[in-house]
Parts: C-alpha cells; sequence; structure tokens
C-alpha cells in the first residue's frame, strides 16, 4: 500500500539543515555541537526504527510525488544509517576530545574545529539518507556523490600529512569513478525513456523504469550495467576499484572510519543493486558475472588484509572482503541469495563498527595502531578486549555470532544456485577471515608483549563514554547471532524487493 | 527532424572549436593559460547548450547554470588557488610530444567509436540524428582527454583542471544521452562539479602546506 509520509523527507532533510546551521553560526561552543549532532542523530535513528515498523506493516512511503520511495529495502538500508549513525555520533563525544583531532591548524583554526566535525558528520548522515530512499535515477548519482564530497573533509579531519593525503586520494578517485555511475545513470533513464511506454516524471523513477527493464534492448543495458559497475563499485571498494578505500578509512578519525565501513560503503552497494537489478531478469547470465567479481574482491580483500600491520587499515582491508561476500549474496538475485546478502550487510555494518570502535579505542588509550609494537593488553583493557574479541568472531562466522548466520545463508545460497565453485571461495576466504582478524585480536590483547615494543604501563580502560557505545553494538551482535529471527521482518521485506529472479 | 530546428553549421564549427581547446587545457604547462583555455571550453559549451535549447527549453536553464558553474565560480576558484601554490605545472609523466601525440590518436578513435557506435548507448530515435550524434563524438572525446589527463599529470592542480574537463565532457554529452531531462536533475549535477572543485583546492592547499608541492608522486605516505 502506497502512503504519503513526511518521514522520507525529514531523514534527508533534517540532518543536512541542522548541518548548514552548526557551520552558518560557526558555534564556538563544543557543548552546543554536540547536542545538537546527538539531538539530530536521535532522531534519524528513531526514523528510522518508525520506518522499519511502518514498511514491515506492507506500507510503501512515498514523499514529494514518488521522488522519495521508501520500501522495505530502503526501510532496511535507513535503519542501518540511523543506527550505525547514533552509536558513531554518541562515540565521537568523547573520542573528539582525545590528542590532536580538535587542536590542529586546518579547517578555520582550532576552536571552530568541533563546529565543522559535527556539521561535516550531519551532512553526512542525511546525504547517505537521501541516497537510499531517492527514486530518481539521475539523483541518485546526485546523492552518492554527495556522500563523497559530505565525508571528504572528515578523512582529511586530522589535517595532517597521512590524513591530507588519504584525503586527496578519495575526493579525486571518487569522483572520477562515480562519474561512471552518472553515465550509468543517464543511459538507464535514456534507456527506459525510449521505450516509449513512460511519460512525464516517470521516466526518472526506478520503479518505474523496473517495470520497463525487460525491453530495454541488450547492448544498451551492458552498457549500462558496465558502466554502473564501475561507478558505484568504486565507492562501494569492490576490487580493482578499491584502492582509495584503505587509506581513507585508516586515516579518518574512528568514528568517521565507523560510518564510512559501516554504511557509506554499504550505500554504494545498494545503489549498484538497486540499479543493476533491474537488468537481471532480461539478462540472467550478469548474476553469475557479479557473483566472480564478489569472489574476487572477497578474496583480494582478505589477502591484502593479512598483510597489514597497521591494525586499522587491517579492518578496512577486511571491509573490501565482506562487501565481496554481500555483492555474491545479492548478486544471485534468488530470495535466499538477497536474504543472506542483505542480512550480511546489516551484521557487518554492526560488527566493523564495533571493530573501528575498539580500534579508537585502542588508539585512544595507548596511541599506538601498529600490531606488532603492542601486547597483553587484555588485563588493561578488559572491555575494549572483549569489545574486540566478539567483533572479530563474528567477522570470521564464529558461532553463535551474528556474522555466522549471515555467511553460512550465503554458502546455502551459493550452493542452491549451483554455484560450487563460489560456495568454495567464501568458505576459504572464511577460513582466512579468522586468521587475518583474529589472530591480531589475540596477539595485541593476550600475546606477551613483543620484547623491542612500547612500555604501557599506565595504560587503562578506556572511559565509559567510549565502552559503552561498543558493548551496546557487541550485544547487539551477540542478540543477532542468538536470534537472527529477530531481523527477519526486515529482512524478509527487503529480500523480496530485491529477489527478481525465482528459485529459492 | 530534430535538425530542422537546430543551426547545424554554428554547432559543428562551436564543436570542433571545443575539441581544440581541450587539447590546450591538458597540453599547456602554464596553468593561467590553462584556466583561460578553460574559460574559453566554458564559453563554447554555453553557446552549444543554448544552440540545442531549441529543442528543449529546460536547456536554457543548463546553459545558465553552467555559465554561472563553469565559466565564472570554478575558474575563479582556480585562479585564486594557483596565486597560492605556483604558476607553473610539476613536469608531467609524459613529455609534450609524445603526449600530443597520444592525444590525437584518442580523439580520433573515440570520435570515430563514438559517432559510429552511437546507438548502442542512446537507443531512440535521437541516436539516428547527425547532429546530435557529433556532439556525443564532440563529447566523449572532451571525457577522454580529461581522463589522458589525470593519469598522465603529475601536478596536483592540473589533476582537478583534468576533472573539469572531464566533467564538461560528460555534461555535455548529457544533451544527446537526455535531451528530455528536467532542470533539477542538471542543476544538481552541474552544481556537485563546484563544491568537487572547491574541497579538491582546499585539501591541495593543505597538501602544499605539508608536503611543499602540488607534485601527487610525492604523496608516499601511504603504501599498501
Amino acid at each position: 500500500m502506497v502512503t504519503p509520509s513526511s518521514l522520507p523527507s525529514i531523514a534527508c532533510l533534517v540532518p543536512v539543515i541542522a548541518g548548514c546551521l552548526l557551520l552558518a553560526t560557526g558555534t564556538r561552543r563544543r557543548r552546543y555541537c554536540e547536542l545538537v549532532a546527538l539531538v539530530t542523530a536521535g532522531l534519524l535513528a528513531v526514523v528510522g526504527v518508525v520506518v522499519a515498523v511502518r514498511v514491515a506493516s506492507g506500507n510503501i512511503l512515498v514523499a514529494w510525488g514518488e521522488e522519495l520511495r521508501v520500501d522495505a529495502l530502503s526501510a532496511l538500508m535507513m535503519l542501518v544509517v540511523g543506527v550505525i549513525g547514533l552509536i558513531a555520533v554518541v562515540y565521537s563525544i568523547r573520542y573528539s576530545t582525545h590528542g590532536q583531532m580538535m587542536e590542529t591548524a586546518g579547517m578555520g583554526g582550532p576552536e571552530r574545529r568541533p563546529a565543522v566535525f559535527y556539521a561535516l558528520v550531519l551532512m553526512f548522515l542525511g546525504t547517505m539518507s537521501w541516497a537510499v530512499v531517492t527514486n530518481n535515477v539521475v539523483m541518485l548519482y546526485v546523492a552518492v556523490e554527495a556522500t563523497t564530497l559530505s565525508s571528504g573533509l572528515l578523512v582529511a579531519f586530522f589535517w595532517n600529512r597521512r590524513a591530507l593525503e588519504a584525503g586527496y586520494k578519495y575526493l579525486i578517485l571518487l569522483t572520477v569513478g562515480i562519474t561512471f555511475a552518472l553515465l550509468g545513470c543517464v543511459v538507464v533513464y535514456a534507456g527506459g525513456a525510449a521505450t516509449g511506454t513512460l511519460t512525464g516524471a516517470d521516466t526518472l523513477m526506478l520503479s518505474r523504469i523496473r517495470d520497463v527493464a525487460p525491453l530495454i534492448p541488450r547492448p544498451t543495458a551492458l552498457a549500462a550495467v558496465a558502466l554502473l559497475i564501475i561507478g558505484f563499485g568504486s565507492k562501494a571498494g569492490l576490487v580493482p576499484f578499491h584502492v582509495w578505500l584503505p587509506d581513507a578509512h585508516a586515516e579518518a578519525p574512528a568514528p568517521v572510519s565507523v560510518l564510512l565501513s559501516g554504511v557509506m560503503i554499504k550505500v554504494a552497494l545498494y545503489a549498484l543493486a538497486r540499479t543493476v537489478s533491474i537488468f537481471f531478469p532480461a539478462i540472467p547470465q550478469l548474476t553469475v558475472f557479479a557473483v566472480a567479481v564478489g569472489c574476487l574482491t572477497m578474496v583480494v580483500g582478505v589477502v591484502l588484509a593479512m598483510a597489514q600491520d597497521d591494525l586499522k587499515r587491517l579492518l578496512a582491508y577486511s571491509s573490501v572482503s565482506q562487501m565481496g561476500y554481500v555483492l555474491s549474496g545479492i548478486a544471485l538475485g534468488t530470495y535466499l541469495g538477497c536474504y543472506g546478502g542483505l542480512f550480511h550487510l546489516m551484521n557487518h555494518a554492526l560488527f566493523k563498527a564495533l571493530l573501528f570502535m575498539a580500534a579508537g579505542a585502542l588508539v585512544y588509550a595507548t596511541g599506538v595502531r601498529r600490531i606488532s609494537q603492542v601486547g597483553g593488553l587484555a588485563r588493561q583493557m578488559p572491555v575494549t578486549a572483549a569489545c574486540f574479541l566478539i567483533g572479530a568472531l563474528s567477522i570470521a562466522g564464529f558461532p553463535p555470532f551474528n556474522g555466522f548466520w549471515s555467511k553460512f545463508t550465503i554458502y546455502l545460497a551459493l550452493a542452491n544456485s549451483g554455484l560450487w565453485w563460489a560456495a568454495g571461495v567464501a568458505v576459504f576466504t572464511s577460513l582466512l577471515t579468522m586468521v587475518a582478524v583474529v589472530r591480531p585480536v589475540i596477539r595485541v590483547f593476550w600475546a606477551p608483549p613483543p620484547l623491542d615494543g612500547l612500555v604501557l604501563d599506565e595504560v587503562r580502560e578506556v572511559p565509559a563514554a567510549l565502552w559503552a557505545p561498543m558493548v551496546a553494538v557487541a550485544v547487539l551482535c551477540l542478540l543477532l547471532g542468538l536470534m537472527p529471527s529477530l531481523a527477519y521482518d526486515t529482512l524478509h521485506g527487503a529480500a523480496t524487493v530485491l529477489a527478481v529472479l525465482g528459485g529459492s | 527532424m530534430i535538425s530542422d530546428l537546430l543551426p547545424v553549421s554554428l554547432i559543428r564549427t562551436l564543436s570542433l572549436t571545443l575539441v581544440i581547446t581541450s587539447v590546450l587545457v591538458v597540453e599547456t604547462r602554464r596553468l593561467r593559460a590553462a584556466v583561460v583555455a578553460y574559460v574559453v571550453q566554458a564559453l563554447l559549451i554555453v553557446a552549444l547548450l543554448a544552440s540545442f535549447a531549441a529543442m528543449n527549453h529546460a536547456l536554457y536553464w543548463w546553459a545558465a547554470t553552467a555559465l554561472v558553474t563553469k565559466a565564472l565560480l570554478i575558474p575563479w576558484f582556480l585562479l585564486r588557488y594557483i596565486r597560492k601554490t605556483g604558476t607553473e605545472e610539476v613536469k608531467p609523466l609524459v613529455g609534450f610530444a609524445p603526449s600530443i601525440l597520444v592525444a590525437a590518436v584518442l580523439m580520433v578513435a573515440f570520435f570515430r567509436l563514438t559517432h559510429g557506435q552511437a546507438a548502442l548507448l542512446v537507443p531512440s530515435a535521437l541516436a539516428d540524428d547527425e547532429v546530435l550524434r557529433t556532439n556525443l563524438a564532440v563529447a566523449s572525446t572532451v571525457f577522454v582527454l580529461g581522463l589522458w589527463a589525470l593519469l598522465t599529470r603529475r601536478d596536483a592542480v592540473k589533476a582537478v583542471i583534468g576533472l573539469c574537463l572531464l566533467e564538461n565532457g560528460i555534461h555535455l554529452g548529457l544533451v544527446s544521452f537526455a535531451p528530455g531531462l528536467p532542470e533539477t536533475a542538471l542543476f544538481g549535477v552541474a552544481s556537485e562539479v563546484v563544491v568537487t572543485v572547491f574541497l579538491l583546492l582546499y585539501v591541495i592547499e593543505g597538501l602544499v602546506h605539508e608536503f611543499g608541492t602540488t607534485d601527487t608522486y610525492r604523496l608516499r605516505e601511504l603504501r599498501w
């Protein structure tokens, strides 16, 4: 049932307006900025939950004509944006008081930095909400590019050599990459318009183009798919377009890494799935190609992760690898594949947010990011150690954590579609993930400190303002692992939207 | 036929000059001159869009937006930063003679490819129209020259100019791809480029402050 609603417009407008106000007033009062950010992010999370509940009961929410349209798939994404966004904001309040973050010279002097930081975070959240609710194929490109622009300065926020280099690469590579997505979106639009069955504003609406997609000539469809995979794929960190990702995700402040790895790359993958899946019924061979891209991404990501000594870069590469899982799942186009892929998308948002927060806590407490420099910290930082371990076991697909169920569903779906090789690659990658992620965690927290390592006698557990959001997410990971049916309503609807091919 | 509505020979002349300005933008090593060539190109695009506007009046808005963003705002940003970061481009990866040779080959190849295969990308009756095919071919040529600049130029500011060239190609192509595109979509697409250029130049200023150069090959902090 299509219902007009103001919730989608609230989700994309309020954070952007709040961000603009913070920038415009240029306030120097940190507390005031934090309050605005908290209230707005809280509102976004509440909107996400309310929308998910309303959509789960069979509604499709629309606004501004059909310009914004929230079906079950968009609702799932809004939930992810809202919840992880709130967690990142809560975490930043304490994290941003630490070290150099608010003291370096860039962006209008130290006293303005809190306002700039929270304003950009809010705009980032608002543009991501817009990207997941828009139904306009050209605006989808505009919104995804807007997420790059709002997060570009956040990546470079430390304004030192490494951060600036990462920020420059991030902006230029993603802008060039996403240009291909613009071409792809316009080809989709032109193809839909040329079928002659759509009129007026309908020619731009993805939900309408989807109905006429089988009429679009095959060469045009293939050209569009190639352009979209380059464009949105580079933003989603798919191999071989992933080179910006480890730099950006590792050099950004921890709460921003949470948003980049936890939410942004999923928004890009959502955009890819939305646009490419409309061609699946007409060209089912595309699914095998997309699964192959997913498998390549999985393996390359995890192999590069194993080579890292820098904890945050390791986590960034493992994000690449996990995006491969999500893609392999939803690329199948079957219900089971989409269910598994979207479940993994949701789970990865949770446990990658947890891992980046825990890595941030480690940096907060010790100032160290290199795995080889520390060891045996579990005694001094028990909560961080436990959270890190839970995150690592989840990402490695260990029962009883949430990652186990989603990965297991993806294996089943791949095997069910007859792609045994892909299922094999996925299982193998999962084993490598265990080595890549769990081993460093053991080393940092439980192994004896290295002889030539730093002397860290005065290390203490991080304050509650940092560990509380971590514990909350860790509990969610465990809860979804013990009771995976909790997410069923949301995921079932979303998978039904995305599953355009028959079979199980 | 659409071409009956349009000043065909004017469009031809403008398109040809447009390609020449792209080569100038890519090959000039004095950054100010490159920006001037870019402004000329922007004005040509505005003129082209205005001549196409007979078939879709939304294109008048598109032309006005292009005038403000491409001919005024972006060059203004660029010139302001060039004053701070230096007027001479860092020596490019590929020398002048080979670069212009490759650029020429790319131009001819892409022009012919797009001109011949226009129907593949634009599956409508419009693709059969000679004027729109030529426009698409010009657009793809500008696009590929921008990509060439991005790949072979070491200078960060020049990379930004290359990015602008790439976007010019795309925006010009939209006329052929989607003549009926509404102005809100066009406005969104055009304004993002301005923000991108602004942010990139802002970050480059920081880079110059930290690294003392706009040479992107000296950005070697992050490996693997």
